[in-house]
């Protein structure tokens, strides 16, 4: 059976009074409930989403983990907005709901609040930069060190690749690392190629590689 | 596919490339061990041998379309694991094969005393120090027990010449093992 | 020839077209050793069961970077379940991505699929098993954008899922992620 979710999720601040209790209702306890709704409203006050708290408030429920336990990851999650939303302030972003949940991912994966700060002061639309997050936050999580991490997703930026060819990079480190090298190596590797395209335009046959035919006979 | 009979490699290569991704999971669950030891033999290590069998699925999977006779997937399969065993060696020449072949060897200790797991781990390390088609004649025919006509067949090659390679073989694997005695 | 070398009637013997019975008395004692140097090749069968799920795995991890314009056609088709549904209008919802999901539980009586596209709920979107092979898969369309999720085994097991990045969970698991 295939089952086709009809109603996409949206990240958007949730603003009417009711709405997050609406959402938590029958799913949560009264107590996590009551917390999301706090940290909730407040956080919208100051231009944060809301649905990364309502998120990890089902998810603890929906996995049977005791009440304090999901408290704490909700106000981690909270915690991790505010970090987001400062680095991308820092960098010259306003407010953007859906750049900060992608900056709050990126740090959960293992990069700071100055790497996010780094990647907002490359000046891409915030469209693009919240890819940009998407994409540095699964970079981390295959492995790839935050320098080298930044330097790809930055100089991608830069060279004002597509959201399609951005959302391509983790598969590209994922390639490359089955050829057996580092994530590092790979991300150095595909930093340096993106650059040098960004100077000359695609090399020759670029996208045209496939994997080498069997042996002859007699190799 | 005919009813109730098992599905023939063709059958499952088809379904495959229609878009039934996951029927590729009975391909390699079929021949995924069909061919472990020649990898384990060629690379010296067992580690080092799953690793290209994996490889060799995926790439096999990678090419899939490629594959012009489905119902002998798996001569084509095993065309595409020996070429990544033959990149392997060269890749990994400069590395110390003794490491390599002590995974051999510490396998063997359960099943004929020290001295056989001895003499295993020399011929296996000399054999790594053979040309890698020298090194697969002889696994082909005194691992896997395959004839001269059967490994000519597979590689698609003449007896003739198998002989020569093999009988270069023996020369080096008698110099190696007396050098390391 | 060296002195390594061995005699050419020895290297029959090795191939099997002469017995040591056959060999000149001379030659005997080359043939035992030619003979204890093929007893020693290593005959023990290697099996590797961890390989149908490794290779899986891998191949969902590929699935991600498939780029169907730059296959060959007949692969394009079977890679044809991941669908671009551009939004008419720049204030329209995400675009639509399909995605298959695919888990290889041998033993596993029941497996679901729960995560941030729906509500964490461990009943609502159930994979299939494909024949006795062990492989469950489902399919769904979501939203572009990025989602964490599990998979639900018998009801209880949460598992990450093995072709895709995980990050903590926050409750000492980890969840996968997809990037659409």
């Amino acid at each position: 059976m295939l089952t086709l979710l009809a109603v996409p999720l949206t990240l958007l601040t949730i603003q009417q009074p009711g709405a997050i209790a609406q959402r938590l209702a029958g799913r949560v306890s009264p107590n996590v409930a009551a917390l999301v709704e706090q940290l909730g409203t407040a956080g919208s006050a100051r231009g944060l989403p809301v649905d990364p708290l309502i998120q990890k408030a089902i998810e603890g429920s929906a996995k049977g983990i005791p009440d304090d336990r999901v408290a704490a990851a909700v106000r981690r999650v909270a915690t991790l907005l505010d970090t987001a939303a400062a680095a991308l302030r820092e960098g010259g972003l306003a407010s953007d709901t859906l750049a900060i949940t992608a900056g709050a991912f990126a740090i959960t994966a293992g990069l700071s609040a100055n790497d996010i700060t780094a990647l907002a002061r490359v000046g891409a639309r915030p469209q693009a930069l919240t890819v940009g997050l998407r994409v540095a936050g699964t970079l981390a999580a295959l492995g790839v060190p935050p320098a080298e991490n930044i330097a790809l997703v930055s100089v991608s930026l830069r060279s004002g690749k597509s959201a399609a060819d951005l959302l391509l990079l983790p598969a590209d480190v994922e390639s490359e690392v089955a050829k057996g090298l580092t994530p590092a190596a790979a991300a150095a590797g595909l930093s340096r190629a993106a650059a040098a395209q960004a100077r000359h335009g695609p090399p020759p046959g670029h996208g045209q590689e496939r994997p080498h035919p069997p042996a002859p006979p007699h190799p | 596919m005919r009813p109730g009979a098992e599905p023939t490699d063709g059958d499952i290569v088809r379904a495959v490339l229609a878009g039934e991704r996951e029927r590729y999971a009975q391909l390699v669950e079929r021949y995924r061990d069909r061919y472990a030891r020649y990898a384990a033999r060629m690379l010296g290590s067992a580690d080092a041998a799953e690793d290209a069998v994996q490889d060799a699925f995926v790439r096999a999977f990678d090419q899939l379309a490629q594959c012009k006779e489905p119902d002998n997937f798996v001569g084509w399969f095993f065309l595409i694991l020996r070429n990544r065993c033959f990149a392997e060696r060269r890749r990994s020449r400069a590395t110390a094969p003794l490491e390599a072949a002590d995974s051999v060897a510490a396998a063997d200790r359960t099943d004929g005393g020290a001295e056989t797991a001895e003499r295993r781990r020399a011929l296996q390390l000399a054999l790594l120090e053979l040309t890698p088609d020298q090194r697969e004649v002889f696994v082909l025919k005194h691992v896997e027990g395959l004839s001269y006509g059967q490994i000519a067949e597979r590689l698609s090659t003449s007896v003739a010449s198998l002989k020569m390679r093999m009988h270069r073989a023996y020369d080096r694997l008698r110099e190696q093992l007396r050098e390391h005695a | 020839m060296s002195d390594h070398d061995f005699h050419p009637l020895v290297k029959q013997l090795l191939d099997g077209d002469l017995t040591l019975a056959e060999l000149p008395a001379e030659l005997r004692a080359e043939g035992e050793e030619a003979l204890r140097l093929l007893a020693a090749a290593d005959r023990t069968p290697v099996s590797m069961p961890a390989v149908t799920w490794r290779v899986m795995a891998a191949l969902e991890r590929r699935r991600r970077r498939i780029r169907p314009w730059l296959l060959a056609p007949a692969l394009a088709i079977a890679a044809a379940f991941i669908l671009w549904i551009w939004p008419a209008r720049l204030t329209a919802p995400p675009p639509l991505v399909t995605v298959r999901f695919v888990l290889v539980a041998p033993d596993a009586k029941a497996v679901s699929l729960a995560g941030t596209f729906n509500q964490w709920d461990a009943h609502a979107t159930p994979l299939v098993r494909a024949g006795a092979t062990g492989v469950w898969t489902a399919t769904l369309s979501l939203p572009a954008g990025q989602h964490q999720y599990a998979f639900v085994v018998d009801g209880q097991r949460w598992v990450p899922d093995p072709g895709a990045p995980a990050v903590d969970d926050g409750f000492g698991r980890r969840n996968s992620v997809l990037t659409l």
